[in-house]
């Protein structure tokens, strides 16, 4: 028996028998007889590609399915001995707490204070009692003195913070998270996995029980116990460390491996190092180093593959104020060129995706000069513009109307005026691109978030840009999903189009783009080739960024690599 | 980062009234602002207004919604003027459409919408949503109702983000909304409302679930973190909301404030 056992009367946390779920009106189960025990205690991780199953799970535990979401629920679930099925949701929140991955639409309160007590506020506790709750869990979290401040004017990392101490403001015994680090900047998601660290780590009462969902291996390790959804059945449920010592079984279950587990897999070696340094010990050991000949050969193919057209955006002191005089940019200069593959990255709000709007004139610059394709900006209409400059937004659902896949696609053809015949044949061609060929007349509501990022792509790709510009292309996409997408990006550049990525995930710059443009308050902090970047940890650092860790064994062994397959084809025997 | 709403955190005595005070002194505006027609009186009033919102350090509001307050006084002030009807001409030898009296009455409610909106931007500014909720509670109507009331005031700015971006979207896809026919403008207007539509249901259904996950009507007594005291500066700012209305209907019952001679 685990040592918080005794507190809860011997009864599990969780108690999953034989748990299956069917959303109404879906064919498949969504859950397929889970069988899960959960002690007081434990800190469990849930892994699994999209569609697994992690958010119906995590919804399970706490009522919200089947009370909220209809469907078809077998089997039973018991929290803390009470079935799920049968306490309301509002009572079953005294025991466990849920926090979401989306953190805007979860905080409704004017002030960081009245989020965190909403929930003591519900329970009808005193308000000495609510007070108290409210400065212990802000504390918790690290937000104290933030007590008045207004929830949209934090960061990511904050807001999801906050989220996290609204939500232990109830006093839940089981604090369960659904993917709650996935839209946060490597800063913010690190600031929240070392408050789950603390939590799990215990030394206060409660919650000492987490279960958390992520579709990120290395994210695993903090737990002691790790699961393995795919397809809504639970395939492992092991050991974490045993779990993350297996790359190729998360690899092939959609979920992508820690880096370092990945490479000593790929070079046939039983250790399973967490750290860089412990993986540079272990390869000296191994006398294993880095081979200078395919290392050279690897860079002299990587300067050859350097953009030699002329410049596609050239961006002169450009500044940026929105009309209530918030100050965005701030004197920006940079020169884009043809057949560059750039990522531009920073904080949540530092002024990425300003810069980008700036680039189809979505919006103006308040001071400064921007030519696109050799012309000035301003010389050039919007509807010029969207032909020369594609922009893919985040999230698909903003832009999305149509009935049909083709119509959608269709759409900027058509506002440009093309002849039928000639909109038909670009829809083909696009739709081919983003492989969708025979989905035509499929309703791109039906689809899957990443095949209607997809539909989003070719409805760019329709207009045939020569830039492309993809804001956060791979969130809210599993690793699979993630790969396909920028595979698909990396084969567009390969065609010969400009393509400039935003984004958090710090494995798609390193793999994909070839130069980062690090940007922090509205400024460029730095503009260098990605591998360049990746070498320096302090600068990252100032941009909220913190390099992959097959990137960090890199710089330890003084050889930035920029992916797991790439290293392990340089490392060879001394 | 753009401010979400209009509230703003200062350290003023009108800030720390109780809810139900800055309920009240609303309507004691509302009621000398509709009592009168004559604009001598409204300005009285406005000016009262004028002075809330500088002890309550919010004119930066009132600065911000400049347009909306002119636009209103100079449209409700013609349409008045033209739509009334008084005795004498504005000027002798004027033709008789424009008189003295409509002129005034028009001023008088261009004047009194202006600062009756004024005086909500002045509430808004110095009233928390929750508090404002509170303050409906106590006042007898139920938690549920003032949640929904005030979570539709919430909504509205995030609904007007999202419809941003979505108008963003479909502009670089080279959707025109600028030219063409009002009907064929309105009619391109559809590939904005799907998408705005969906995403403002997926996230009430997020916020609904996060609601619910957080003791949302667990209790049927509800407590709060805010307490409602009346306090001896309420008690004098009660007294003066009731001077400010008996004084108002005493002025208009005995035939004072009217705009005399309309037909």
């Amino acid at each position: 028996m685990s040592p918080g056992a005794h507190l809860s009367g011997g009864l599990p946390a969780v108690g999953l028998r034989d748990v299956g779920f069917t959303y109404q009106g879906q064919g498949g189960p969504a859950l397929d007889s889970v069988s899960l025990d959960i002690q007081p205690g434990e800190c469990l991780a849930v892994l699994g590609p999209s569609g697994a199953g992690k958010s119906t799970l995590s919804r399970t535990l706490n009522g919200l399915i089947p009370q909220f979401q209809y469907g078809e629920l077998s089997g039973s679930a018991t929290i803390f001995g009470q079935d799920t099925a049968r306490t309301r949701v509002p009572e079953l929140a005294r025991r466990v707490g849920l926090v979401f991955q989306d953190f805007e639409s979860q905080l409704f309160a004017t002030s960081v204070e009245l989020e965190v007590a909403f929930a003591a506020e519900n329970f009808g506790l005193p308000p000495d009692e609510i007070r108290a709750r409210v400065s212990d869990s802000l504390g918790l979290v690290g937000l104290s003195g933030h007590e008045r401040r207004h929830p949209a004017v934090l960061s990511g990392g904050e807001k999801q913070r906050l989220a996290i101490a609204a939500v232990l403001a109830g006093g839940p015994d089981l604090l369960v998270l659904d993917e709650a680090t996935t839209d946060l900047d490597p800063v913010g998601r690190a600031e929240v996995l070392a408050l789950l660290r603390a939590l799990s780590a215990g030394g206060r009462e409660k919650p000492s029980t987490i279960v958390f969902a992520t579709c990120d291996a290395e994210e695993a390790a903090l737990a002691q116990r790790a699961v393995l959804l795919h397809s809504g059945r639970l395939e492992a449920d092991e050991a974490a460390t045993k779990m993350l010592a297996d790359p190729g079984r998360l690899e092939a279950h959609g979920v992508r491996p820690p880096d370092l587990a990945g490479l000593f897999a790929a070079l046939s070696l039983p250790e399973r190092p967490r750290e860089a340094a412990e993986a540079a010990g272990a390869l000296q050991q191994r006398g294993l180093a880095v081979d200078r000949q395919a290392w050279d050969s690897l860079l002299s193919k990587e300067a050859a593959a350097r953009p030699q057209g002329g410049p596609a955006v050239e961006v002169a002191g450009v500044s940026y104020s929105y009309p209530d005089g918030t100050r965005a940019l701030s004197g920006i200069s940079l020169t884009i060129q043809q057949g560059d593959f750039i990522a531009l990255v920073g904080p949540n709000g530092s002024g990425k995706t300003t810069l980008a709007k700036h680039f189809n004139r979505l919006l103006e610059p308040t001071e400064g000069e921007l030519r696109i394709g050799g012309k000035p900006g301003r010389a050039q209409s919007r509807l010029e513009l969207a032909r020369r400059v594609g922009y893919v937004f985040q999230n698909p659902d903003h832009q999305i109307f149509a009935d049909t896949v083709r119509d959608e696609v269709a759409f900027g053809p058509r506002n440009f005026g093309l002849p039928e015949a000639e909109v038909r044949a670009r829809v083909g061609q696009a739709l081919d691109a983003v492989h969708l060929s025979g989905r035509e007349q499929e309703d791109p509501f039906s689809l899957t978030k990443g095949e209607r990022q997809r539909v989003a792509v070719a409805s760019m790709l329709a207009a045939r840009p020569e830039i492309m510009v993809f804001d956060e292309p791979t969130t809210g996409l599993d690793y699979r999903e993630s790969r396909s997408m920028m595979d698909l990006i990396r084969e567009l550049h390969l065609a010969g189009h400009t393509v400039i990525i935003i984004t958090h995930s710090m494995w798609v710059v390193a793999e994909y783009a070839h130069r980062m443009v690090l940007m922090h308050e509205g400024r460029i902090l730095a503009d260098e080739p990605v591998r360049d970047a990746l070498g320096k940890a302090g600068l990252l650092a100032q941009a909220s960024l913190i390099a992959p860790p097959i990137s960090q064994l890199g710089a330890v062994l003084g050889h930035p690599f920029r992916s797991v397959a790439e290293a392990a084809a340089v490392l060879g025997a001394r | 980062m753009p401010a979400t709403d209009l509230y703003l955190d200062r350290p003023t005595f009108v800030h720390r009234l109780d809810p139900r005070l800055k309920l009240a002194g609303l309507t004691a505006l509302f009621v000398s602002c509709l009592a009168f027609t004559h604009p001598v009186y409204i300005a009285a009033a406005a000016f009262c207004v004028a002075i809330l919102a500088a002890s309550a350090r919010s004119l930066s509001n009132l600065w911000r919604m400049r347009f909306l307050l002119v636009l209103l006084f100079v449209f409700s002030g013609l349409l008045w003027c033209l739509f009334t009807r008084g005795r004498t001409p504005l000027f002798p030898g004027w033709p008789s459409f424009i008189s003295r009296e409509s002129a005034l009455y028009g001023l008088g409610t261009g004047l009194r919408l202006a600062s009756m909106v004024a005086a909500g931007l002045v509430f808004v500014s110095v009233t928390r949503v929750e508090e404002f909720s509170l303050a409906l509670q106590r006042l007898g109507v139920p938690f549920v109702i003032t949640f929904a009331f005030t979570t539709a005031f919430r909504l509205v700015p995030a609904l007007l983000a999202s419809a941003g971006t979505v108008v963003e979207a479909q502009r670089s896809r080279g959707l025109d909304l600028e030219s063409g026919s009002i009907f064929s403008r309105l009619l391109r207007h559809l590939p904005l409302l799907v998408p705005v539509m969906v995403s403002a249901i997926r996230n009430i259904d997020l916020m609904a679930m996060a609601l619910e996950s957080r003791g949302f009507r667990a209790s049927p007594r509800r407590t709060s973190l805010i307490q409602l005291h009346m306090r001896g500066s309420d008690w004098i700012a009660l007294l003066l909301c009731l001077g400010l209305v008996g004084g108002s209907l005493w002025l208009r019952l005995t035939g004072h404030g009217a705009v005399a001679g309309l037909r």
